[in-house]
């Protein structure tokens, strides 16, 4: 069955939108962060949610493939764009992205996290949350890159992409918060407050991958 | 910018610049309150300590190193070690210097600090006053010291 040139340019213009879909998800990602705490994510909440449709829009013929191996053949991405009009609504909101939401409002709201943190210290409350939010919000489009060199290219491109954020996270992200943790237990401990569960999780964090081996011998 | 090289930047700032400056402002807190007779050993430890940041941290990653990434045990053998370090050299270190107190306390040499006259104590914060910012240097050349071991 041949499908008409306009379902054949909108099936075109979504999957070239998916890498600036990512990056606007990302985005929102960042700003989920903040919501839930900015040093922890609630589980099944917003921040997970944006990352894996950031995850998803990345790994989007990757899928597509596991599709076609169970039998539901798709047709044929490829070639460009047909339609002038079409092609303008992807030139428009790729420019979006990149010229506006990338380099013009991404870094407006990592100053605002600044402020906020600022305004959070003066509260009493920890500044490091709303500037975790501020660094992962200027650093969203080379998170992307880095996720989009973890795609396998494989039909389990998804999972594969997932895992390589967990690796990224308990082997590189967390052993450089074991220095944030040390820092904040001498302040805790100059404050008479608990400081050893912060050494504990110092020692967790660059542990975590060890932590996982062990619950995975606990479950057999 | 990368998400990584902001967090790495991030925990170097807070070690290796904020951690250092705050060392000053918990001396000068040690030596008000001593000067009060009121407790001060919480700043005076919590200003060396924020001089010896990244080495406490090398010392968290020297205690998770004990088995390999991959080792079940590796969590319970890191704080295995941190028990043991503290029993065989914090405790140690600390009656060494719990030794050194009882001797001065029972020759009576820090008498005139804690009973009646508090002129002593007066003095001897007036000097540290003075003199903070060469307690700072020395806390730094012992620490710098440090890196080369027991001699």
């Amino acid at each position: 069955m041949t499908l008409p040139q306009i379902i054949v340019d909108l099936m075109k213009l979504l999957f070239d939108l998916a890498v600036p879909s990512a990056i606007c998800t990302m985005v929102l990602a960042g700003i989920a962060l903040r919501r839930e705490g900015g040093l922890d994510f609630q589980a099944g909440g917003h921040f997970q949610k944006w990352v894996l449709w950031s995850v998803i829009f990345l790994t989007l013929p990757q899928l597509l493939s596991w599709l076609a191996a169970q039998g539901i053949t798709l047709p044929a991405q490829g070639g460009s764009i047909g339609s002038p009009w079409v092609m303008s609504l992807e030139t428009s909101f790729t420019n979006f992205v990149s010229g506006v939401l990338v380099t013009r409002l991404v870094p407006v709201l990592a100053a605002f996290f600044v402020l906020k943190a600022v305004l959070d210290a003066a509260q009493g409350q920890s500044p490091l949350a709303s500037v975790v939010t501020a660094i992962f919000l200027l650093g969203t489009s080379s998170t992307v890159q880095l996720m989009q060199s973890w795609n396998s290219g494989s039909q389990f491109a998804m999972t594969d992409m997932l895992s390589s954020i967990w690796n990224f996270l308990a082997g590189t992200i967390l052993p450089e918060a074991a220095g944030i943790a040390v820092v904040g237990a001498i302040l805790n401990y100059a404050r008479h407050r608990p400081f050893m569960p912060l050494i504990g999780s110092g020692l967790a964090f660059l542990s975590v991958s060890a932590l996982w081996k062990l619950v995975q011998a606990m479950a057999g | 910018m990368s998400f990584q090289d902001g967090m790495l930047n991030l925990t170097n700032w807070l070690g290796n610049v904020i951690m250092p400056t705050i060392a000053g402002l918990f001396a000068a807190a040690a030596i008000y309150r001593f000067g009060k007779a009121q407790p001060w050993q919480h700043f005076a430890w919590a200003g060396l300590a924020s001089l010896m940041c990244s080495g406490l941290l090398r010392v968290l990653e020297s205690f998770s190193n004990q088995a390999a990434w991959n080792n079940p045990d590796q969590f319970w053998l890191a704080v295995l070690t941190l028990v043991n370090w503290e029993g065989n050299v914090l405790l140690p270190l600390y009656g060494a210097l719990q030794v050194v107190l009882s001797v001065v306390h029972f020759s009576g040499l820090l008498e005139r600090m804690t009973i009646g006259e508090a002129w002593v104590r007066n003095l001897v914060t007036a000097m540290c006053c003075f003199g903070l910012s060469g307690l700072l240097r020395l806390a730094e050349f012992w620490i710098r010291n440090g890196t080369a071991g027991v001699r």
